[in-house]
């Protein structure tokens, strides 16, 4: 507890905020203190409240009740413009960029320099330059922005957010997309723009990452503050308050008896039919995983955790499989998706609105997706069959509320995520295949995702993990696999501690930033 | 970018668990169904009468409307699989006066009789729309583009075989006859009541509606629209399902044109103009979705009625046709607002 001993007004202050959308209550009373040059990390799961509590900061809606002051003024924003006027500004997730515009068109979009009514587009080329300096970082104001890699894109976007916002910058998960050097660089960025009294309300889902740059963390749930820390509190702590309980159990025990081998992979290769620039084909892969094990698989971004993922599946275009692929002891056929689907394969990919679901269908109708040939026979939909196997499926994820017939893009990340994976397993996959299985997804719904993919190994399947989480793959995975450049180069056993994975995840990073 | 949307906070999304009737998701589902009987009611309304008889209700005039909505309807319904894929296909109305041509060019020359004449064509009119699919999902064209050329090619196809006359069919037995059985296309049953165009509409739309409902193959044309690639990831034969959707829109089209040259006794290269456009307009004002995904074989049906019989009840009252072209617009525009207000209370911008 940081008693509030300075006798000046903090640079934002909300008190009592409520917020009602219909029957939900989304805001019961919130405080909310931001002090100016302070970096304050904003936590809490899906539904707790913090986009909403944002949202009124930035004038995209209005509260029912309490007040905002900026500077010990009062304040109250009917529209984002407005909160603009008063330099409080966003940045969201997905990027308010024109890729195909250059850096300079991006900064001044809306807001052009204009002489004699004609663009000047000198004076914005130079004022752009002298924007990016101020934020530290060089990047070539002429270049689209389409064609900068995501992290620099995050800058761009900072330095355009700061154009207006001169007090309050609010991020939504900045670090989402970006390698570890590029967080790091963000991390440099905002230390910087905090430095020189602009104070920053950071959103996150990464706990880790809360004592790295931040000052102070509040963390909400159900509409509510739950606890306002200092950033270097304990993780278990934050944990507590973020759950509403102590959750000790976050990853299931390990394997206890494994099967034969399912995937065998030996000095695998996969040799695309037509090279794509950022694809990073699986170059020397060796790895097993057998019957009942799961088996994760770290590396950067870039390393080509995705790519070997979808090569294995098929999906990954035209091209040739050499070395030893073997599923079952046999050579496996991995040309197309329908031919890697009948050797027993499954995949979940790292995008469920993009490439997981039918967001505007039935969560029933989803889940027997992959499985339309047995809901079927002679080609007529059964639909008996069709319950039967969706409702099984529904209550084995415990997707919430456990109904087939609501639209799935009207679920929680979490429960979207749930559906996504049942989908996946409700043909009974030999291998499954998770690329980043938890990606937005609150810590209660993590932990029911862990113990299910067990639960499922048990079963005997064999699994293998992707994911950018570090404690994600030592907590869930009964081995390690380190990919670099497309090839592997390490192994390590499940709790094997961070740093070493991590070291070896990122020998040459240099290399490939 | 791969994923422009995110529902940003579940907490302004309906909280979950909740079954409480959803009256405008209702409405909005039955858009169409609800304007046909408005449009109906309208009809009485306005009506003008004769010796206290409602013109409008006339079996007389009935049997015109759905007389006159049959050869489109039979292309919506193919058109709703199409669209609901997220598709489009322009070359329908070529489509049938190239079938319709051919129908009349065999019969009258050729003299194969009836049922290999009309397997004959509509077998082309499939293989027409299967081509079209092809090259689009096999050059990755835009349906637009490839059935825009589709729609050229089989009109000058057609002016070609007719040399841009009238093909005039004449029933009998005997050379360059056309077998009278033929000629029911242009008749009414039960009575002299129900036209036999219509007929052919309403199994067409039956069997549509089936397939569309109640077959592994309608699941995969949901799943196409609604997300090629979870579809395609989820080992849905995307190609071959894309193909075969063109071929249908090709074989109803083929279809319609066959019914086109039984009604009028000819094959002409100059029919069909805008067909498509008016194909498309009942399926959108039936609700289904032009991003795809979602839509409703019953709702392109009722939505093709009502077009035919708004088009009645102006006409029934002498108004002349650029208001008739007014009123086909801003229903075009409400059902699209609508279905756009559906989406956004789902939370699914755009």
């Amino acid at each position: 507890m940081s008693a509030p001993a300075e006798a000046e007004a903090p640079l934002l202050a909300m008190r009592g905020v409520v917020k009602r959308f219909g029957g939900v209550q989304a805001l019961r009373g919130v405080d909310f203190d931001l002090k100016r040059g302070e970096i304050h990390a904003l936590l809490g799961e899906n539904g707790a409240g913090k986009s909403t509590l944002m949202n009124i900061l930035s004038g995209v809606i209005e509260p029912d009740a309490g007040e905002l002051t900026i500077d010990g003024a009062p304040a109250r924003f009917a529209d984002p413009r407005a909160a603009q006027a008063a330099g409080v500004a966003t940045i969201f997730q997905e990027l308010d960029l024109v890729p195909s515009l250059d850096v300079t068109a991006n900064l001044f979009l809306g807001r052009e320099l204009t002489r004699a009514g004609v663009l000047d587009r000198g004076a914005m080329r130079r004022a752009a330059r002298t924007r990016l300096e101020a934020v530290g970082v060089e990047i070539d104001v002429d270049q689209a922005v389409g064609e900068l890699s995501v992290g620099r894109r995050q800058i761009v976007a900072i330095a355009k957010a700061l154009t207006y916002a001169s007090r309050i910058l609010i991020m939504d998960e900045p670090t989402a997309a970006l390698t570890a050097a590029e967080v790091e660089r963000l991390f440099k960025v905002m230390r910087e723009i905090a430095g020189r009294g602009v104070g920053i309300v950071y959103i996150s889902h990464r706990l880790e990452e809360v004592p790295r740059v931040a000052d102070r963390v509040t963390v909400m749930r159900d509409g509510q503050v739950a606890g306002v820390q200092p950033a270097d509190a304990p993780q278990s702590e934050l944990v507590r308050l973020l759950v509403g309980r102590p959750l000790d159990e976050l990853y299931p025990h390990r394997a206890t008896k494994l099967g034969k081998p399912v995937l065998r992979l030996e000095q695998a290769r996969f040799t695309p039919q037509a090279a794509r620039p950022g694809w990073q084909a699986p170059e020397n892969v060796t790895l097993e995983v057998r019957a009942g094990e799961i088996v994760g698989l770290a590396g950067i971004m870039g390393a080509g955790r995705t790519e070997l993922l979808t090569a294995l599946y098929g999906a990954a275009g035209a091209g040739k499989w050499s070395g030893v692929v073997e599923i079952d002891g046999a050579p496996a056929r991995l040309k197309s998706i329908r031919g890697a689907r009948g050797e027993g394969l499954g995949l979940v990919t790292d995008d469920r609105r993009g490439s997981g679901l039918l967001i505007r269908d039935t969560v029933g109708r989803n889940v027997v997706l992959t499985v339309l040939e047995r809901v079927s026979p002679m080609f007529l939909m059964s639909g008996s069959r069709e319950r039967s196997l969706a409702r099984e499926a529904i209550r084995a994820f415990d997707v919430r509320p456990q109904r087939p017939e609501i639209v799935v893009g009207a679920l929680s990340g979490g429960n979207q995520q749930k559906v996504v994976i049942a989908k996946e397993v409700i043909g009974d996959p030999r291998l499954l295949l998770l690329d980043e299985p938890t990606r937005g997804v609150d810590v209660g719904a993590k932990g029911e995702i862990y113990a299910r993919i067990r639960e499922l190994a048990e079963k005997g399947m064999g699994v293998l993990v992707a994911s950018s989480e570090m404690p994600e793959l030592l907590g869930l995975c009964d081995r390690v696999v380190v990919l670099r450049g497309g090839r592997t180069v390490m192994e390590f056993p499940g709790g094997a501690s961070e740093h070493e994975v991590l070291a070896a995840s990122e020998a040459n990073e240099e290399e490939h930033a | 970018m791969s994923q422009p949307v995110t529902i940003r906070d579940s907490s302004a999304a309906p909280p979950s668990g909740r079954r409480r009737f959803d009256l405008f998701a209702v409405l909005v589902r039955f858009q169409s169904v609800i304007g046909l009987v408005l449009v109906a009611i309208g009809g009485i309304i306005f009506s003008p009468r004769r010796h206290g008889l409602i013109l409008f209700l006339a079996p007389d005039n009935i049997a015109n409307i759905v007389r006159a909505v049959s050869e489109t309807g039979i292309i919506a319904v193919g058109m709703t699989f199409v669209i609901i894929t997220a598709g489009i296909d322009l070359s329908v109305g070529a489509l049938l006066s190239l079938s319709s041509v051919l129908t009349a060019t065999i019969m009258t020359t050729a003299g194969w009789g009836l049922i290999p004449t009309v397997l004959f064509v509509v077998a082309c009119g499939a293989a027409f729309g299967a081509l079209q699919g092809v090259i689009s999902t096999r050059f990755r064209l835009e349906p637009f583009i490839v059935t825009l050329a589709g729609l050229q090619v089989a009109r000058g196809l057609a002016l070609v075989i007719s040399n841009n006359q009238y093909i005039n069919i004449s029933y009998g037995n005997g050379p360059g006859l056309a077998p009278p059985v033929f000629a029911i296309l242009g008749d009414r049953l039960f009575n002299n009541i129900v036209p036999v165009a219509t007929l052919v509409f309403v199994v067409v739309a039956v069997i549509a509606t089936f397939v569309l409902n109640f077959t592994r193959f309608g699941r995969y044309v949901f799943a196409v629209g609604g997300n090629e690639r979870a579809a395609r990831l989820s080992g849905v034969p995307v190609t071959a399902v894309k193909i075969s959707v063109y071929a249908i829109t090709g074989l109803v089209s083929a279809i319609a044109g066959i019914v086109h040259a039984g009604q009028f006794n000819f094959g002409s290269a100059n029919d069909g103009t805008g067909y498509e456009l008016t194909a498309i307009a009942a399926v959108v004002i039936g609700g289904t979705s032009l991003f795809g995904g979602a839509g409703s074989m019953v709702g392109t049906v009722a939505g093709a009625v009502m077009l035919g019989a708004l088009a009645n009840v102006l006409q029934l009252n002498n108004i002349n046709a650029a208001l008739q072209l007014l009123a086909t617009g801003a229903i075009i525009v409400l059902a699209a607002v609508l279905q756009s207000l559906v989406r956004r209370r789902e939370g699914l911008g755009r």
